[in-house]
């Protein structure tokens, strides 16, 4: 199918369209944030301004409209600028670990033989450690930070995509059509290019796209154990580390700081929704058979 | 077949092995003197640069790299898994004592996980596109996009918090008493069963009261996850020729459906549960984290922060050990399940 | 109305199976009458798309709807119209009165079964036995279709047999519970060329032994000539010639049907170049107004375009759906081709 026929599709789909219009706003959120919210040191934009010092976090006001977390850091700075993060989260960690996954995968199943299982074996042995225990083992190696939880996210998430191309070469080497292109000469290299890729690249993609979400769940998971970003640092996972002592509010009153786990969880839901609604319209679309 | 899960338990050794070898080396990365730092629990008591020093060839923190992992790997040959800082026991007792609790609620959410995700992915399927499909569908979706840890801390919130029904932790007080008394026998150290095999039923309410939560939070994303993929399967599936040819022998549709569809469309699933289980220790070191469950989970999120690499190595090897013989039993299912592969 | 004068064993008049989809109503079949008579084969010949499959999935009410569904029309079986009953009472008949076999014997049977479950299945749905006596019952049919040590093939599943083999079971399954017709969709065309003579032959002998009908559907008149006794020609949805078989090899009286006969070479008859029908089928969503014929056919014209033909009767049992069908026997006493000399008028 052409590139046209798949985005038309897309925006006519309902469920894709929503997940569009979601991600738009989030860009444009992370795009225009030094204007949403201006931040306090030009140098450190992503340090969460503080209200004060006092532990209780504090509703939300028409200064503080999201409210302010333990430690008075700005929620709805904090949401903005963190939106920032994590598209950088995602698109890096997905981009770099997809790459290095196709190249595995494709080299793997180009090759065959003993390169084809001894890639195997190293890609099974990085998919026998718990990805989150592997990510907090590496993280607290390497510090605490938005890189290095970057690098330990990578470093153990390209498996499925090395397996996912894999796969696909494998089934396309043996597809027909390019055993004829073959055998006729195959002179339009360009045509056998496109069909590979058209074949392998959709579902990675699909899957990429999917990751995108899950990406930023893991990190912000990380962030709320405490083994993520630094304090403070404008990242939701971040900000719900805050909340785990108030979620029980006080005597009488048991809802009194919802805003300080709803708020970022509910940003980071709606993130994570969006990449997968257009994940899994793009596979209805790409996927005949389930028409 | 037997030939099969021969040529699956050998490689298992190697694996390991890798494993082992994989968090050595990301461990290795750090310092002899930031490794010593597991060691010291005060580090007022170090009198100086000679004392750390001393120290560090006390514990061959400075030795080439293979001749600690060759240490290590001897002392596990003999069943040593070395001590675990973070715990303060013995690695093989730290683990041994937070099992029983993570398989429980491991076992608990599974079975919702499985037949919730199953049975509504084939329900889903079977009314396409009809109002229960786009229903299910939508569950399903932002189920799946939900992080596990918001999810639990709202389920805290309100089921705790608010209503007060489900507390945190494995027993309430009174219970804890009665579990570590003389008379209460702990024969798995999982509470529920413990408390059939002792006739305690009001120590196997109070354990199921605590376990709903934890379990539930669980078994939200990966419910979804079986649903989706069942639900693609069992669609593809009933496009099939012999689905079609089991209706034209004049079968009822429920038969052709349950009978003739499902099977095949859950070979695929089977292999994608292995896939799964990996998945769901990640959820339980999560979840046991915020309900304060003491099981393995917390104890390798707590080892892991305080760089307890005995402690880290031991439970990641544990986890490794029983991921792949979930995933043998995965593959051998799937044997069962389709004849064509069990006569290669 | 009948067209022997004999009580067929399944009528059906003027039926129309359309198919809703996103591009447009896809008009499957329109308007088609044919009869079965008991003992007899039917064969139906026709390019893929012209309908042949789906009417006889409409006998069988195995359309998928949505988007398919029967709009139209009759179907009589046993006093009964098929069209009309319940799915329950459907059922019934489905794999007992009426059994159906389809083209493609690698995919048609379950895979996670045993062959023998299959065939006992069916028999244990529609008869009053215990599953020993199906057991039995099975491993007699497998014998019955030529396969060799049944006792052992009962317990074997699909994949361990070949194609041929595999169409064999299909066809002992379609008869175990002893059909009065048996619809056969394509049932050699996916088999090499000698496998699908023996299937043929076999699905002879079982007619004779069975007393049963056979409908037997295809695209190649290699398969009519051997097995059929009446033969209905379907085009973009309808039967365009209708004729005991001989007749319709001898005798083509229609444009289409003559065009298939002269596209095939024939060992007795010594020609330079093979006729060819130019153009294909039109599109199901923009059918032409007029015979639908008309856009490939070399004798098409003025009332051609305006108006459908009905299907009348040329001769006694012999029925065609064309405007000039007496032009096209005057061509043919004159020994003339109409395909190449004259063209396509658009």
């Amino acid at each position: 199918m052409e590139w046209q026929e798949v985005v038309k599709r897309l925006l006519q789909n309902k469920i894709s369209l929503l997940g569009i219009l979601i991600i738009l706003f989030f860009i444009i959120v992370a795009v225009f944030a030094p204007w949403i919210a201006p931040p306090r040191d030009p140098d450190a934009p992503y340090l969460i301004p503080r209200a004060g010092w006092s532990i209780e976090p504090q509703p939300p006001s028409d200064e503080y409209i999201f409210g302010t977390t333990e430690g008075q850091y700005d929620i709805f700075y904090g949401i903005v600028w963190g939106t920032r993060t994590a598209f950088r989260i995602g698109l890096i960690v997905v981009g770099i670990s997809t790459s290095i996954g196709i190249v595995l995968g494709t080299i793997a199943a180009y090759y065959g033989g003993w390169i084809d299982e001894i890639l195997m074996r190293i890609t099974d042995i990085f998919m026998s450690i718990p990805f989150i225990i592997a990510t907090i083992v590496l993280v607290t190696i390497l510090g605490q930070g938005l890189t290095n939880v970057m690098i330990a996210l990578i470093t153990f998430s390209w498996m499925s995509t090395a397996r996912l191309m894999r796969s696909q070469v494998l089934s396309v080497k043996e597809d027909e059509f390019v055993q004829a292109a073959l055998a006729l000469g195959a002179n339009d290299f360009r045509i056998i290019f496109r069909h590979i890729i058209l074949n392998t690249i959709f579902p990675v993609v699909i899957q990429a796209s999917m990751r995108m979400g899950s990406m930023v769940i893991t990190a912000s998971t990380l962030s709320f154990l405490g083994v993520g970003t630094p304090e403070g640092y404008a990242d939701w996972g971040q900000m719900i580390s805050f909340a785990r002592n108030w979620i029980l509010g006080v005597e009488g009153n048991p809802l009194n700081y919802w805003y300080t786990l709803i708020i970022p969880g509910v940003a980071i839901t709606l993130f994570c929704l969006s990449w997968n609604l257009i994940g899994d319209a793009f596979r209805d679309i790409l996927d005949p058979k389930l028409n | 077949m037997i030939a099969y899960i021969a040529r699956r338990l050998l490689i298992l050794p190697i694996i390991l092995f890798g494993v082992s070898m994989l968090i050595f080396s990301m461990i290795m990365m750090l310092g002899p003197y930031q490794r010593l730092s597991t060691y010291i629990n005060d580090p007022a008591q170090l009198k100086g640069a000679e004392d750390i020093d001393q120290l560090v060839s006390k514990y061959g923190l400075n030795d080439p790299w293979y001749e600690q992992y060759g240490r290590w790997i001897g002392g596990v040959l003999k069943g040593d898994f070395g001590w675990s800082e973070s715990a303060g026991a013995p690695v093989t007792k730290a683990i041994a004592d937070r099992f029983p609790a993570t398989l429980e609620l491991a076992l608990l959410s599974l079975v919702p996980v499985i037949f919730g995700g199953i049975i509504l992915g084939v329900l889903s399927a079977v009314h396409h596109n009809k109002a229960l499909d786009h229903t299910i569908r939508i569950f399903a979706v932002i189920g799946w996009s939900f992080p596990s840890f918001v999810f639990g801390l709202i389920v805290l919130m309100i089921f705790y918090g608010v209503l007060g029904w489900l507390p945190p932790g494995r027993l309430s007080n009174w219970a804890t008493e009665i579990v570590r008394s003389a008379d209460f026998v702990s024969y798995t150290g999982m509470y529920i069963l413990d408390g059939i095999l002792n006739f305690n039923f009001s120590i196997v309410l109070d354990a199921i009261r605590h376990l709903i939560a934890p379990v539930i939070t669980i078994s939200i994303l990966w419910w979804a996850f079986i649903l989706r993929i069942t639900r693609s399967n069992m669609l593809e599936t009933l496009k099939k020729d012999y689905i079609r040819t089991a209706r034209a022998k004049g079968l009822a549709d429920n038969i052709v459906v349950y009978k003739h569809a499902v099977r095949n469309a859950l070979i695929p699933v089977v292999t994608v549960a292995g896939q799964m289980v990996l998945g769901l220790a990640g959820g339980l070191v999560i979840v046991e984290s915020i309900f304060n469950i003491r099981g393995l989970g917390q104890f390798m999120a707590n080892a892991a922060q305080q760089l307890d690499y005995p402690g880290v190595l031991g439970g990641a090897l544990y986890f490794g050990f029983l991921l792949i013989l979930i995933n043998l039993f995965v593959d051998v299912s799937y044997a069962v399940i389709d004849p064509r592969i069990r006569l290669e | 109305m009948n067209f022997l004068n004999k009580q067929a064993l399944v009528e059906v008049k003027n039926l129309k199976t359309y198919f809703y989809t996103e591009e447009g109503i896809v008009k499957a079949v329109d308007g088609v009458d044919y009869e079965i008579y008991p003992g007899e084969t039917l064969g139906i010949v026709g390019e893929s798309g012209c309908g042949k499959s789906v009417t006889s999935l409409s006998i069988m009410r195995l359309v998928e709807s949505p988007p398919g569904r029967i709009e139209a029309g009759e179907i009589n079986f046993q006093g009964k119209d098929l069209t009309k009953i319940s799915e329950k009472e459907m059922r019934k008949i489905r794999g007992n009165d009426i059994s159906m076999i389809f083209q493609e014997p690698m995919t048609s049977l379950n895979p996670v079964y045993t062959v023998g479950d299959q065939i006992i299945e069916a028999i244990m749905l529609h008869k009053d036995v215990n599953r020993k006596e199906a057991r039995k019952q099975a491993i007699d049919m497998l014998k019955k279709v030529g396969i060799p040590l049944p006792e052992q093939r009962v317990d074997e599943y699909p994949h361990q047999l070949s194609g041929g083999m595999r169409q064999r079971v299909m066809i002992a399954m379609a008869l175990s519970c002893d059909p009065k017709l048996l619809i056969a969709d394509e049932p050699t065309t996916a088999l090499d060329v000698t496998i699908q003579a023996q299937i043929l032959e076999l699905m002879n002998s079982l007619k004779e032994s069975y007393g049963m009908s056979i409908m037997m559907i295809t695209h190649d008149l290699g398969v009519i000539a051997e097995v059929s006794d009446r033969v209905a020609v379907m085009y973009a949805g309808k039967v365009v010639e209708y004729t005991d078989v001989d007749t319709l090899f001898d005798d083509p009286k229609h444009p289409y049907t003559w065009g298939l006969m002269n596209s095939i070479p024939k060992l007795d008859k010594d020609v330079d170049r093979l006729e060819a029908i130019p153009g294909s089928v039109p599109s199901p969503l923009n059918f032409p107004k007029g015979c639908k014929f008309n856009t490939r056919c070399p004798l098409a014209e003025g009332k051609c375009y305006d108006e459908e033909p009905p299907l009348e009767e040329a001769a006694a049992g012999h029925k065609v759906r064309c405007w000039r069908y007496k032009d096209l026997e005057e061509i043919k006493k004159r020994g003339e081709r109409i395909y190449e000399d004259r063209g396509v008028q658009k």
